[in-house]
């Protein structure tokens, strides 16, 4: 009997060493804005931790700002966009390897989110220039092998969110002040089409929003979005939805977009190009990304220290989250659609953080702390 | 929304319609022809670009994108959706050429351009003098242009004279006339040549009469020499002089070095003796003088009075000043945490003590400042969880109890790094493009009354300090604009700043500029500080090794502002200074604290002449970075000098009044 427990426990023991060993392992990077910093976090399905903490930038007396960051498709090196610069951003590439610098190249002002064209393999990165004079902007097209910007398209006021639809073929960002959705062709490298966000009736006839007005447009608080606070009759209308995010579906033609301003939702169809749904949410939406079996939609509230998640289908939210910070920011879901690892900035002194949200339960499950003011976020790889 | 914004182009919805016919089809390769491209400037060829199918079958009408890139020499070529490849500079250039492909697989063929330098078209000689005078060497020189009226410099122009007994050529491309006579000058590359007519004269001096504005000084003083150039009779002619130096130091192991101009201005940079010659053909003058040594007379001991730690975070700057109260008060601000500001009592700068805090949303309080009553003080704020940023004013009349007045973010949420106080007005730079200068009266109710930015396209401002209603910003790679803010000089009002003047330097690194009005000679300079950091960052855990240093300009005449000095302390760099009286206060990052002796006329390097009178590095072994002195900056207040230290607070040094000795 004796000979049969040990035979048994040594059975278990083997076994929990098979399951601890076949345990799937999930990296993300992710940025610390006030921190000239980015962190490697692993999560082992319980626990995330800081695997490592790289420095950025090249001036140790001034904050850069990392921002945007994106992962090559074929996993060699990182991309991450520098906001300020004298005055212009950075964007710098990092091998996987080593995570050190191997190249930058000089982008337009504010830098930020970004993604890469698995149909072309050039890089798309917004100019956000978050604290610019009222504006069109553009978004940078990068060639990453050789590291040069390649040609600035000019889209609308303070662009961010920059992502690529599965085909690779479009490029999608918002242009926050303008409330206008940009469609832009990845190989002809133009803006295809553009799509007015606002409900309809609320813009003015005489809109001049793409044309230079004398608007500082920077006499916003951007990130509450309090369009009543900015007294600016004279000035070009600004955005009651104030979009900060576009996803494309990963099967569908669809995309969504976080109306940050209008505290939703918005569902469009991209083969007619139109606004189909417009859904009530939390506060705040600032990034949203949609899991890759494409049935939740993943949506951060800024403004609640919170994490949506919502049934794509039903276009119901099945569950709020609410993070261990004040200030939500990013979303990047693993490849499983297991996982959802949520960025929060946090406040002054505070770190920032990544809150991990199991997708089945939707429940935060683990909490890495990083840098002050985390931000962006991009899964890099599965392990076992 | 406007009509031809939303029109889908039908050029591209063509393109993804041929790009989805082919993407149907595998692939294995790109081929592109020719493999490598040599051209003229002006011609052009269209690359071929195709692929294969898994069949070995070349895909049809297969779409590519092109697009180029500059490489050596700035090579440049335009290149088109078609793939016709059009030179437009010579060098080298690379066209790069893709085949999307939306499941990943895309294709891609890096084709290398060489574009050949045009033709030489001609060779234009710069300002060619008309005649000279013999024994006097004249250097001569000339452009080359090729067709595209491009700056050949990397080609070398051979210069011969037609007579070498008249006149002839060094190697370095000086003629010397040897005999009075007239001669043609030739320059010549490959089969292109140029030519202009000389006259030599005999040089008529005969005589040189050299004389010093003093004859003996200091390391460091400008010297005046004048020389005067006399013929066979005694008469003064006009002639050109040459001024050289050899000097012998008083210490063994020293070299007598110096700088001395054209105009015979001479600075020696150690003590010694000095010949200075004056050479105008044949004939020269000698004339020496004795240098005694600067730091026997101004090197003091800097002696540390008391620290105000600060070591769970950095420190950013600093301001002291005397309260209403009569105390004396410091504030400094925080970087990179959580948003404080901390006031001392520095009335014992023995005992600095912490008697209030404030705390803003912000992560860095780059800036603080007080106006001169002493009553309100102003923070800036960058890194704000709410993105607003923008300035705080906080009544400080009684700086144990600092309350907020207000705050004003309009026009400044980008974050404000740096600002002034003057004459109830904030100057508060926005996002690094520009100042706004905004009105305090009421400090409950501020209101933005005017700007002043950069033209420039891609202009950053860094700073800005305001002295007699005068501006002094400095903008990187813009260097330093002095600006009419309220002073009259140039019609300014802090509504509408009128620009005076600006100079530019060749780094670009532009990071500070503070006036000087020099009481000892009557000169205005402009000391324009540097912040480089190219050794790289160090943040956490170890010193960080800065480079950079001060550029002095003599801008006595405001139309031509001209460097004239510099300071540097080799190995570290400068970051912000202060100066009061003669005497220059640098806060030099990781070499510490230095004191200038700035009197008198400046010329040369500053500190090779043995201007500086002490230094105090603020090595703290407790600090946030532990023994790694980053001093930000000074001020001099009451006969002690602040300053603040990046790793470890604030700190009170007092310079002695006695001599040290060696």
């Amino acid at each position: 009997m004796k000979k049969l427990i040990l035979q048994l426990s040594f059975l278990v023991f083997l076994m929990i060493g098979t399951i601890q060993s076949n345990a799937q392992e999930y990296y993300v990077y992710v940025t610390a804005e006030s921190e000239d910093e980015v962190a490697v976090i692993k999560f082992d399905g319980k626990k995330a931790t800081v695997e490592e903490r790289i420095v950025v930038g090249t001036k140790p007396a001034e904050i850069e700002g990392p921002h945007g960051i994106t992962v090559g498709p074929e996993g060699k090196y990182w991309y991450l966009s520098m906001a300020h610069g004298t005055p212009y951003g950075q964007l710098v590439k990092y091998s996987t390897e080593t995570n050190e610098p191997v190249a930058t190249t000089e982008l337009g002002i504010f830098p930020a989110s970004m993604q890469i064209s698995k149909a072309n393999g050039l890089l798309y990165v917004v100019n956000f220039n978050l604290h610019g004079r009222m504006l069109p902007s553009s978004v940078s097209v990068v060639d990453p092998e050789l590291m040069f910007e390649i040609k600035k398209i000019t889209t609308g006021a303070m662009p961010h969110g920059s992502r690529i639809s599965p085909d690779g073929l479009h490029q999608y960002s918002v242009a926050m002040m303008s409330g206008e959705l940009f469609e832009i062709s990845t190989l002809g490298l133009e803006v295809s089409r553009v799509l007015d966000l606002e409900p309809p009736g609320t813009r003015p006839k005489e809109d001049k929003s793409q044309k230079e007005a004398k608007v500082d447009h920077s006499k916003m608080d951007h990130s509450q979005m309090d369009h009543s606070q900015m007294g600016h009759e004279e000035m070009m209308h600004h955005s009651i939805v104030k979009p900060t995010w576009v996803i494309p579906h990963p099967s569908l033609s669809r995309a969504y977009v976080a109306g940050n301003g209008s505290n939703e939702l918005i569902e469009i169809d991209t083969k007619k190009w139109k606004v189909t749904h417009r859904m009530s949410c939390g506060k705040g939406p600032y990034n949203v990304e949609i899991s890759p079996n494409g049935k939740l939609l993943v949506v951060t509230y800024k403004s609640e220290g919170a994490t949506g998640i919502w049934d794509i289908a039903t276009r119901e939210e099945l569950a709020k989250v609410t993070n261990s910070r004040k200030v939500s920011h990013g979303v990047a879901i693993s490849p499983d659609s297991k996982y959802a690892f949520i960025s929060v900035e946090g406040k002054n002194g505070e770190p920032g953080s990544v809150d991990v949200i199991d997708l089945t339960t939707f429940e935060r499950v683990a909490v890495a702390e990083v840098g002050k003011q985390a931000g962006g976020i991009v899964f890099w790889k599965m392990m076992k | 929304m406007t009509p031809n914004r939303l029109l889908i182009k039908p050029t591209l919805t063509l393109l993804s319609l041929v790009f989805a016919l082919t993407f149907s089809f595998g692939q294995s390769d790109i081929t592109v022809m020719p493999e490598k491209v040599s051209l003229d400037v002006g011609e052009s060829t269209t690359l071929k670009a195709s692929i294969k199918g898994d069949d070995g079958k070349v895909v049809e009408d297969a779409q590519f994108l092109f697009f180029t890139r500059r490489r050596k020499g700035g090579g440049a070529v335009e290149v088109d959706s078609t793939g016709l490849v059009t030179a437009k500079l010579p060098g080298e250039a690379i066209v790069i050429v893709i085949y999307p492909h939306p499941d990943g697989k895309y294709l891609r063929a890096n084709i290398p351009v060489s574009i050949a330098y045009p033709a030489l078209s001609r060779i234009e000689f710069n300002e060619p003098p008309q005649n000279i005078l013999t024994d006097i060497p004249t250097a001569i020189s000339a452009t080359i242009l090729d067709k595209m009226d491009l700056d050949r410099n990397d080609l070398e122009i051979s210069f011969s004279s037609s007579d070498p007994k008249i006149a002839s050529f060094d190697a370095f491309n000086n003629l010397t006339g040897h005999q009075p006579g007239k001669i043609t000058i030739m320059a010549k590359v490959e089969d292109i040549t140029a030519k202009f007519d000389i006259k030599i004269e005999k040089n008529p001096v005969e005589d040189i009469q050299l004389t010093a504005s003093v004859d003996e000084a200091l390391s460091g003083d400008v010297i005046n020499f004048e020389a005067q150039t006399m013929d066979k009779s005694g008469k003064m002619v006009k002639a050109p002089v040459t001024f050289t130096f050899q000097g012998k130091s008083a210490e063994q192991s020293e070299f007598a070095g110096g700088l001395i101009k054209p105009d015979g201005r001479f600075v020696a940079y150690q003590p010694g003796v000095y010949t200075i010659t004056a050479v105008c053909g044949k004939n020269s003058a000698q004339k020496v003088v004795r240098i005694g040594d600067r730091q026997e007379v101004i090197k003091r001991d800097i002696q540390l009075v008391g620290k105000g730690s600060v070591t769970d975070k950095h420190t950013s700057d600093l301001w002291v000043w005397e309260g209403v109260d009569g105390r004396d008060y410091a504030v400094t601000g925080t970087w990179g945490a959580d948003g404080e500001a901390f006031f001392w009592d520095v009335t014992d700068p023995a005992n600095m003590t912490p008697i209030d805090t404030v705390k803003v949303d912000a992560r860095t309080v780059n800036d603080v400042k007080v106006s001169e009553d002493g009553r309100i003080c102003i923070i800036s704020r960058e890194g704000a969880s709410n993105r607003k940023n923008g300035i705080i004013i906080f009544d400080v009349s009684d700086p144990t109890n600092v309350w907020k007045i207000s705050e004003y973010s309009d026009g400044l949420t980008g974050g404000v790094h740096n600002l002034f106080i003057y004459d109830n007005h904030v100057f508060a730079l926005s996002n690094a493009e520009r100042y706004d200068i905004i009105n305090i009266e009421d400090p409950a109710a501020p209101y933005k009354v005017g700007e002043y930015e950069i033209p420039t396209p891609g202009h950053s401002i860094h700073d800005v300090w305001v002295v007699d209603g005068i501006a002094y910003s400095s903008n990187w790679h813009d260097g330093v604009h002095i600006v009419d803010v309220g002073n009259g000089i140039a019609g300014g009002t802090p509504a509408k700043p009128v620009l005076i003047t600006s100079f530019t330097y060749p780094s670009g690194w532009n990071h500070a500029a503070f006036p000087f009005f020099s009481k000892s000679t009557g000169k205005f300079y402009v000391i324009a500080g540097d912040e480089a950091f190219p050794y790289g960052l160090h943040v956490k855990d170890n010193p960080v090794i800065a480079a950079g240093w001060l550029h002095v300009f003599d801008v006595t005449d405001m139309e031509n502002p001209v460097e004239v000095a510099k300071y540097e302390v080799e190995g570290a760099g400068s970051h912000n200074f202060w100066i009061e009286g003669e005497t220059l206060y640098v806060a030099n990052y990781n070499a510490g604290l230095r004191v200038v002796d700035i009197s008198g006329e400046l010329l040369g390097d500053l500190r090779a002449q043995g201007r500086e009178m002490g230094w105090f590095i603020s090595t703290d072994p407790k600090g946030y970075v532990p023994n790694a002195a980053f001093t930000w900056g000074p001020q001099p207040h009451k006969g002690h000098i602040f300053f603040s230290d990046w790793n470890s607070g604030l700190w009170s040094v007092k310079m002695e009044e006695k001599r040290l000795k060696n």
